[in-house]
């Protein structure tokens, strides 16, 4: 076990509990005890040496004046030692163990007699006593008292130090149970956000499946009704030869799709999977175009204002959609006033710098209707979510706003009070194309290629024998191929070939943009059109520069897109 | 200050010992000269040939005139000198080859018998005296106080060390 492991276990350890911080520091505490008991005791031994040595020495000295009673010279030598202030008290004695001279400073009497011992502490005095001998022959004896340091000078000596140790030790055992609790603090903190992490994740699961429920509930609820138009109104087209009713049923089968194919738009451009075709726009002119729009949509008691600033920035978005989510807009503010009302729409320059960036264009679009309760703006971009009447909304169209403007790289929100009015703010980023001037209005394309011949790409039997007869229409004709590999035999075998109209998934080893590149790889000069109803396919296809067709489209729109591709 | 007391006790007596120098002083100063004796053992230090075995005795030899009676068989009683028993031995003529470690001729006329052991390991001890030869180590009186003389020569002639403890309480010392 390295050292560093070892100190992380004991800091694990102390984390535990503030008993083992209180242990260490009780261990330190009797540690410095033992410590200080010992120096204790090593001084005392070497204080009793010292005095050992000294009475020795003055044994040895005083050999001679003992043996032959020169009490002179005895004098001169216990007298030295009255010079240094260690020694309480000393005395000479003779073989018989008679006093022969000494003093004693502690006004204590010197013992009469003397017997030599071990050297034993008598309160503050050490006593030391040794034998005077010559060559082994015992000739007398001394007597030293030596003052050591009294109990409270020495604890007074102790006494900073002890100090400084106990507070260490508190010191030691408050931190560790100051670090043990907040360990445990923060392991229930730690524990509590697991905790709420997970009833977070619940919370969201729940959520995500209520809504999943209303989307797919939603749906298949708009999808029957359209299913049950078209079925029914199929069976009566078949019982019937009344040519002015079968093309009233037509018509009906025909709307009941379009709804359909309008759902699924919406629900698409929801999910950002439908192909946006951006286009730079001015906004101002752009919404002022839907006048005529908003007049149909909007009751008579509505009024509609707008407000644009000067210059404004062109922004890049897909027309058809920006329409679609402005109108979207007007039709919720239409329903939030049912006695009539105001919707103001205006646009501003929002340049970059505070909350934002980059410069944005941003729109407000206001009402002064009945407003949104705080409690349902958290669901307002939820799909088929709605206040509206069963039949009167989808419940898509805040959704279909909130995917149009996410996609298109802006923001949407909204502040609404309730009994006073909603403000939708949509804010898109400026692009820095100029919006074009086109002039030249897109001609019809019908008829307009006959004979050309169309080389189609298309896995699927029903949407290729459609395409077909849309191709037809339009006055081409065409061969299919079911996968890339067999269009580019056909290519090879029954060329020449006008155009190649391709769609972008299908089954094989090659998609229909490898078929594309590889067509061109060998016909430089042929047009390649793809078809999906992708939006990332799509997006890819753009890249690459060839001209899309996206799914569901029209026989007019194809008209135009082959139109172009072949002129270009 | 008791022992300085007891000290000048001594010191008065002693001077009044030998302020009066009547018969009645004669016992106590040669009980000290006989404690003596024996006491200068420990401070010499003989060939070791001189000492023989350790069970071997220490012996005092006492020629010539005794004044100690029994005061030395006192003094030596139970004591010993580097291990070995004293022994006291009152011998009526010395002569050369006496086995003796320390000799002490008593009267006047000793340099007889000191002749007798000038070449052998012995200590000898003497009475002052100021005719005569003496012995090695001489009591001498010094205001009442039985001291000593060495003749440290006499000594190193016959082999003897005297230790320089002892040669530092002589009143004199012949180098």
């Amino acid at each position: 076990m390295t050292p560093r492991v070892a100190v992380r276990r004991l800091m694990t350890a102390i984390a535990e509990t503030p008993a083992i911080g209180i242990a260490i520091a009780s261990l330190l505490l009797f540690a410095s005890l033992g410590l200080a008991y010992h120096n204790e005791g090593q001084a005392r031994a070497e204080k009793i040496r010292d005095v050992t040595v000294q009475s020795r020495v003055l044994a040895a000295s005083l050999a001679g004046p003992l043996a032959f009673n020169d009490e002179t010279a005895t004098h001169e030598y216990i007298d030295a030692l009255r010079a240094s202030p260690e020694f309480n008290a000393v005395g000479a004695y003779d073989d018989n163990g008679k006093l022969v001279a000494g003093f004693s400073r502690t006004g204590e009497l010197l013992p009469q007699r003397n017997q030599v011992a071990r050297p034993i502490v008598q309160g503050d005095e050490l006593i030391v006593t040794s034998a005077v001998t010559q060559n082994g022959t015992k000739l007398g004896s001394v007597y030293v008292g030596a003052a050591t340091e009294s109990w409270s000078r020495r604890a007074a000596r102790y006494l900073g130090i002890a100090i400084v140790v106990v507070m260490a030790c508190l010191l030691v055992a408050v931190l560790t149970a100051f670090y043990a609790s907040v360990s445990a603090a923060n392991r229930r903190l730690q524990a509590e956000i697991a905790g709420r992490e997970q009833a977070e994740d619940a919370l969201r699961q729940a959520r995500k499946m209520e809504a999943m429920g209303q989307l797919t509930g939603g749906v298949a609820h708009d999808f029957n009704n359209l299913l049950m138009v078209a079925s029914s109104g199929m069976e009566l087209l078949e019982r019937t030869s009344d040519p002015i009713r079968r093309e009233r049923l037509k018509e009906g089968i025909r709307q009941a799709i379009d709804r359909g194919a309008k759902l699924t738009q919406q629900l698409l451009t929801f999910a950002r999977r439908s192909p946006l075709s951006p286009e730079v726009v001015d906004v101002g002119h752009r919404i002022r175009e839907l006048r005529d729009l908003f007049e149909r949509s909007l009751r008579e008691d509505v009024q509609v204002e707008f407000e644009f600033g000067d210059g404004l920035w062109p922004i890049e978005v897909d027309p058809s959609q920006f329409d679609v989510a402005i109108l979207n807009i007007a039709i919720n503010a239409r329903d939030a006033m049912p006695d009539g009302g105001r919707i103001r729409i205006a646009a501003h320059n929002y340049p970059a710098g505070g909350e934002t960036t980059r410069d944005m264009v941003r729109l407000t679009i206001r009402d002064n209707g009945a407003g949104i309760a705080p409690e349902l703006m958290e669901k307002v971009f939820e799909p088929f979510f709605t206040t509206k009447s069963v039949g009167s909304g989808t419940g898509l169209g805040l959704s279909q706003v909130y995917g149009f403007v996410r996609s298109s790289g802006g923001e949407v929100k909204i502040e609404s009070v309730v009994g006073s009015g909603t403000t939708v703010f949509l804010t898109f980023p400026r692009s820095s194309q100029e919006v074009p001037r086109l002039d030249v209005q897109p001609g019809r394309e019908r008829h307009a290629d006959h004979d050309a011949i169309v080389l189609v790409a298309e896995d699927d039997e029903h949407v290729a024998d459609l395409v077909g007869e849309m191709l037809r229409e339009l006055g081409y004709k065409s061969k299919r191929g079911a996968t890339a590999a067999e269009a580019l035999r056909l290519l090879e075998e029954t060329g020449p070939f006008d155009l190649v109209l391709s769609d972008m998934i299908m089954p094989g080893k090659m998609n229909g943009l490898e078929l594309a590149q590889e067509v061109v790889r060998r016909e430089p000069g042929l047009p390649v059109v793809l078809m999906t109803g992708y939006s990332e396919a799509a997006a890819t296809a753009g890249a690459e520069g060839f001209p899309l067709l996206v799914k569901p489209y029209t026989i007019e729109a194809m008209g135009q897109v082959l139109g172009q591709a072949l002129r270009a | 200050m008791a022992d300085i007391g007891r000290s000048a006790t001594l010191i008065a007596l002693l001077a009044a010992i030998a302020g009066s120098p009547a018969p009645a002083a004669q016992p106590f100063e040669n009980a000290v000269k006989a404690s003596y004796l024996y006491k200068f053992a420990p401070f010499v230090q003989w060939p070791p040939a001189a000492l023989g075995a350790s069970a071997a005795p220490f012996t005092i030899c006492v020629a010539g005139s005794d004044p100690f009676g029994p005061a030395l068989d006192e003094a030596v009683r139970g004591q010993r000198v580097n291990g070995h028993p004293i022994v006291v031995r009152h011998v009526e003529a010395v002569r050369p080859g006496l086995a003796c470690q320390i000799l002490y001729v008593g009267g006047e006329g000793a340099g007889e018998a000191l002749q007798a052991v000038a070449r052998e390991p012995v200590l000898t001890v003497t009475d002052h005296n100021k005719t005569g030869a003496g012995g090695m180590i001489q009591f001498v009186m010094v205001a009442g106080r039985v001291r000593f003389s060495i003749d440290q020569v006499a000594a190193q002639n016959s082999g003897i060390a005297i230790s320089s403890k002892l040669l530092g309480l002589a009143v004199s010392v012949n180098r």
